[in-house]
């Protein structure tokens, strides 16, 4: 284990953002943190990467790396009037690493950006900013980095690039890797487990599939042949273009799926969950 | 620490804003010398027709030495705002773009990376008024020449052109640490109030009030002594006709002692202050 946080409480005034907050994170582990606005986790990360103060709570890191964390939090903060490769000279510099121009020019391909581009990184869209914030979090080889909204201002295109990028960092060079965000299906598809936090308080925690099909209350199915299933017309669901909204009653998904794979007429293409959030971000009963 | 120091140059260096103050700087400088050339002679006509009938001057009283006096003159305002609005910046950017937060995810302290603030701040100032003094004494004696100065303080005083030149380089070295000062007092108000704007007006409020300040007279000798405000015109005693070295110095010390109390203060708030 590379990051271990136990208890965690932090008080701003009379407002208690994390009330006892525990999180733990492995290396090459991608740990995804959902919650609602307001939840604690920009907070959470920031005690995290020591920006934060905590009032009670331990954090423990097992790293003999010159910096054991690196992080984003929310969007890349980076110097709008330097070149990609001016704010890595100048992130690199402040921590007494010694790049040649060859090493810089390599850490900026890794991330997938131009070592051509010689204007400042205001003229970059979010997609660019994001692969090079990610660029400056990895100098000095952390074990361990944190996203904060990692995606938030990325197109699919964005999206499925980092989303690779991260899996690249968790799988190849064992880095342990926290991220949060809004959408759900982004981080199913990235974690390897999950936790959920409301109201300051860790209310899910486990893997990623796991958690998300807990708080399934609805599916969409994509097939052929739907609007004429008896098996759909004896469920409540919504008839859509192509698909059909399953909200699920007394029978599992999986029964119905099994029905639906043996009624004549009907192909079946996918079934995808649609996550209840009120039902996610409820506590889970002691 | 010297790697933060040369990054911090090296951001400053690489800003448009830094251009822009060295801009205003030389727009200053070019406005007290055209209107100096304007109003300045028909003034010291005025000024001074009774004393030419009594006293022999050498050479035009509306040369470079006066001019180069009236720049000095800046000083008290003018210098002080530009490097209070630029040097606050180095800051309050940083604040409002979150690269403090960015450098403090890297392995650097709070501690070191506040005070390179401060290193790097004075360098500029440093960097400013070597502009300053050096474009002034030169555009200035390009201009106007030399000769005799002629200044009004506590009565009229004159200097040679020799002694003129030693008195106004001795003054703009002691202002050098008045701006210093200034300097110090930006940073501080930027880790203090973080925002750009707020910070402007407070370091805006805050030389006003420094200016104010500095006319008033307490009875105790020793408050005198120890009142900031009052610590801030030493460079003005140059021009007394015995220079009171030993009030300039003991004034210097003081000024000195308050500049590190107020980056102490600043790099105490920073340190304490969490990075939200």
């Amino acid at each position: 284990m590379i990051l271990d946080a136990r208890d965690v409480r932090k008080s701003y005034g009379s407002l208690e953002v994390l009330k006892g907050v525990s999180l733990s994170l492995s290396s090459g582990e991608i740990c995804g943190l959902i919650g609602p606005n307001g939840a604690g986790k920009s907070t959470l990360f920031r005690i995290l990467l020591g920006l934060v103060s905590r009032d009670a709570g331990t954090l423990e890191i097992h790293s003999g790396a010159s910096k054991p964390l690196g992080g984003i939090i929310e969007k890349p903060a980076l110097y709008g009037y330097l070149s990609a490769f001016e704010n890595l000279l100048v992130f690199s510099r402040i921590q007494g690493l010694k790049q040649s121009g060859t090493d810089i020019e390599s850490q900026l391909l890794q991330v997938g950006l131009s070592p051509n581009r010689k204007d400042p990184v205001r003229n970059f869209s979010m997609g660019m900013k994001q692969r090079l914030g990610l660029a400056i979090a990895l100098l000095n080889e952390p074990e361990c980095v944190i996203l904060d909204e990692p995606f938030s201002g990325l197109d699919p295109m964005g999206i499925r690039t980092l989303q690779d990028e991260i899996r690249g960092l968790a799988k190849a060079r064992g880095i342990g890797i926290l991220i949060s965000s809004h959408n759900l299906v982004e981080l199913g598809d990235l974690c390897d487990r999950l936790y959920v936090i409301n109201q300051g308080e860790i209310v899910r925690e486990g893997p990623a599939r796991e958690i998300l099909q807990q708080a399934a209350r609805s599916y969409i199915i994509y097939g052929t042949g739907l609007e004429s299933s008896a098996v759909l017309a004896a469920a409540h669901v919504e008839h859509r273009t192509g698909s059909v909204l399953l909200h699920l009653g007394e029978d599992s998904i999986h029964a119905i799926l099994r029905r639906l794979s043996t009624e004549p007429g009907v192909i079946l293409t996918a079934c995808v969950p649609q996550t209840n959030l009120a039902a996610l971000f409820e506590k889970t009963p002691e | 620490m010297r790697n933060l120091i040369r990054t911090e140059l090296f951001k400053i260096f690489r800003q448009r804003k830094t251009y822009y103050a060295i801009a205003a700087v030389f727009v200053l400088e070019a406005f007290i010398m055209v209107s100096a050339y304007f109003q300045g002679r028909e003034f010291l006509d005025v000024f001074l027709e009774n004393l030419r009938e009594s006293f022999e001057f050498q050479g035009n009283l509306l040369n470079g030495n006066l001019i180069i006096y009236l720049v000095l003159n800046s000083f008290w305002f003018h210098i002080p705002l530009i490097l209070m609005i630029v040097v606050s910046g180095f800051l309050t950017t940083e604040y409002k773009d979150r690269t403090v937060e960015a450098v403090l995810l890297q392995p650097v302290s709070k501690r070191n990376y506040i005070i390179s603030k401060y290193i790097a701040a004075l360098v500029f100032t440093a960097f400013i008024l070597g502009i300053l003094i050096i474009s002034t004494f030169l555009l200035s004696y390009l201009f106007f020449g030399q000769g005799d100065l002629v200044v009004f303080l506590e009565g009229l005083s004159f200097y040679s052109a020799t002694e003129a030149f030693n008195r106004l380089m001795i003054a703009f070295l002691v202002g050098s640490l008045t701006m210093f000062f200034y300097a110090v007092v930006s940073i501080t108000l930027a880790v203090l109030f973080q925002e750009a704007t707020v910070t402007w007006i407070v370091a805006a409020l805050f030389l006003i009030g420094t200016t104010l300040l500095l006319r008033l007279e307490f009875d105790s000798e020793w408050v005198n002594s120890l009142f900031f405000p009052k610590l801030t015109d030493s460079w003005q005693y140059v021009f007394f006709s015995e220079i009171p070295y030993r009030t300039i110095l003991n004034k210097s010390l003081v000024l000195i002692g308050y500049t590190g109390l107020i980056a102490w203060i600043g790099i105490r708030v920073f340190q304490k202050r969490d990075i939200t």
